[in-house]
């Protein structure tokens, strides 16, 4: 986890706890989990499927398919098209063929 | 045949809300199936639930559509957020339509069906574009509208009104812009030029884009004539290299957010098999269709940035047209003021049209950006690079027959951030122009399904 590059607007927001790879982080509860996501500073979201580099959402519309990580077990959703939810599990380090 | 639906809408924009309330009107069965949270599309994302900061940086533009939203959600129509439809078949007379509602699979049967899902930015295909760091304007402009995040720091690149307006809203919150990098190429203020008088006839929305361009290039640091950009960095982004001029600068940033316009997003068409065109002045496909916004399959219309790139403004219209032509066509006698105002809403449709000629020709992509080269990943998806589609390019039949022999396009994203320029890469090596070379096939699911979620099938 690296310093956030982003920020929010509004200040003092009702915060949601939300599990990421294990570990749970409080986040305002009007963020989508990709910008959770960014404004927990984490930058990237696992690794590409063939480079094995890290890779990072491009869209945030769900057009680019590259935010893709596992929502309370289900694998293969993309973190843009959800909203974080109280307890949420996130995790980033299953990898598998996409 | 059972049908449930009289008219299925997929998209709860500007075109999808005019539509669906006008059709309801007249008591057809109307559903609207949409991939958000909230209505609104993207132009009015989260417009329903946004805050008082939000919309104060948005600016006017964004509240503008709160009537619309108000009068859609008093609409006697069924109303699905957060559906994800993945398929579409013709079904007897009708259609059936496939989403995941709630981590399941259900069907709808509708006799008629209409597409107005919206737009998707052109993809940017610079070199290092797939690094942690990037991100397209749109992207930022979500990220303020959803969740209300604004970045620290931020170098946008690239060309178009939407650049601009983000350069803007960034501005008005504080962020720090540290360069605007403007790719437009100096040949499309010529190339726009003889459109000047469709621009005049919207005077407002011209002043208003003038406005937003001078105000930017002089509060912002601002490059024009902005070209071989290169995102540097090795695990993330540390900065961005690019030209003016032959000149060649560098400047330090960890987020870079590029645009260059927005294109159509036309795969629920081509999975029905809808007639599509080159458009030569958007640069992009779009799925052929009359005024009313019926495509070449009965029973299907498309309407707003769906279909023809236009705006929030024009795309309500569309809608507008769209639903109240299916209204009538259900309509035993047709009551002639109805008609005579379905006629003034289509002249008006036309005249946007017109208008947006100025616009399109103005932000058309330079043509270094239609060309990727050398290590510039083209298919983000399969990592394809740009010398490893121009290696084959020149030999093969079109764009899906490059796809069986770089993999390009055949990750998750179905080709939708490399189909367009892989088309330009094989347009390019064979010296046939764009409108010759057929977009990539579209196949079922259009976006992916679990193997529980099609179990849970109702």
């Amino acid at each position: 986890m690296t310093d956030s590059l982003f920020s929010s607007l509004v200040q003092d927001l009702p915060l949601c706890p939300i599990s990421l790879d294990g570990v749970v982080y409080q986040v305002p509860a009007q963020l989508t989990v990709a910008a959770a996501l960014l404004y927990l500073g984490q930058r990237t979201i696992g690794q590409h499927p063939v480079s094995g580099e890290a890779r990072a959402p491009l869209c945030h519309m769900g057009v680019c398919f590259e935010c893709m990580l596992t929502i309370d077990g289900v694998a293969k959703q993309r973190a843009c098209m959800h909203q974080v939810a109280a307890h949420m599990q996130l995790q980033t380090t299953i990898t598998g063929p996409s | 045949m059972a049908k449930d639906y009289d008219y299925l809408v997929i998209g709860a924009g500007p075109a999808g809300m005019a539509a669906a309330i006008e059709a309801s009107q007249v008591g057809l069965k109307v559903l609207v199936l949409d991939q958000a949270t909230s209505a609104g599309g993207q132009i009015y994302r989260n417009l329903g639930r946004s805050l008082k900061q939000q919309a104060q940086v948005l600016g006017p533009d964004y509240v503008a559509g709160k009537p619309l939203l108000a009068k859609f959600m008093a609409a006697n129509c069924d109303y699905i957020a957060l559906a994800q439809v993945w398929h579409i078949e013709a079904h007897g007379q009708g259609y059936s339509v496939a989403a995941i509602v709630n981590g399941e699979t259900k069907t709808f049967i509708t006799s008629h069906l209409l597409l107005a899902n919206g737009a998707m930015e052109r993809p940017m295909a610079v070199a290092g574009w797939h690094k942690p760091g990037v991100m397209t304007a749109g992207a930022g402009q979500i990220l303020l509208k959803s969740s209300g995040l604004l970045p620290k720091q931020v170098v946008l690149a690239g060309s178009g009104p939407l650049l601009l307006l983000l350069a803007q809203q960034y501005r008005a919150a504080g962020v720090t812009i540290i360069a605007l990098l403007d790719t437009t190429p100096k040949i499309n203020y010529w190339r726009a030029l003889p459109w000047l008088l469709a621009g005049l006839s919207m005077p407002m929305q011209l002043l208003k884009g003038l406005w937003l361009t001078l105000a930017q290039r002089f509060t912002l640091p601002y490059m024009s004539g902005v070209s071989s950009i290169e995102i540097i960095g090795q695990e993330q982004v540390t900065g961005v290299r690019f030209k003016v001029a032959n000149k060649e600068y560098e400047l330090a940033c960890n987020l870079v957010m590029l645009h260059q316009g927005i294109i159509a997003q036309t795969q629920m068409a081509q999975l029905l098999g809808c007639e599509q065109v080159w458009h030569e002045a958007k640069q992009c496909w779009l799925t052929k269709t009359k005024l009313d916004g019926q495509t070449s399959c009965p029973g299907v219309q498309v309407a707003g940035d769906a279909g023809t790139i236009g705006g929030a403004a024009l795309a309500q219209l569309q809608g507008q047209l769209a639903g109240r032509t299916r209204a009538l066509a259900n309509s035993l006698h047709r009551p002639w003021r109805l008609s005579l105002v379905t006629f003034g809403i289509g002249l008006r449709i036309k005249q946007l049209l017109w208008a947006r000629g100025l616009v399109d020709r103005l932000y058309q992509p330079a043509s270094w950006l239609t060309k990727p080269t050398g290590n510039t990943i083209v298919c983000r998806c399969e990592q394809v690079s740009a010398q490893q589609i121009t290696a084959v390019a020149a030999g093969v039949t079109g764009v899906n027959q490059l796809k069986a022999f770089t993999r390009a396009g055949m990750g998750p994203c179905q080709g939708r951030q490399c189909g367009l320029n892989l088309g330009y890469l094989v347009a390019h090596a064979q010296a046939r122009p764009m409108a010759q070379v057929d977009p990539l096939t579209i196949r079922p699911p259009l976006s992916p399904v679990t193997l529980g979620q099609l179990e849970r099938r109702k």
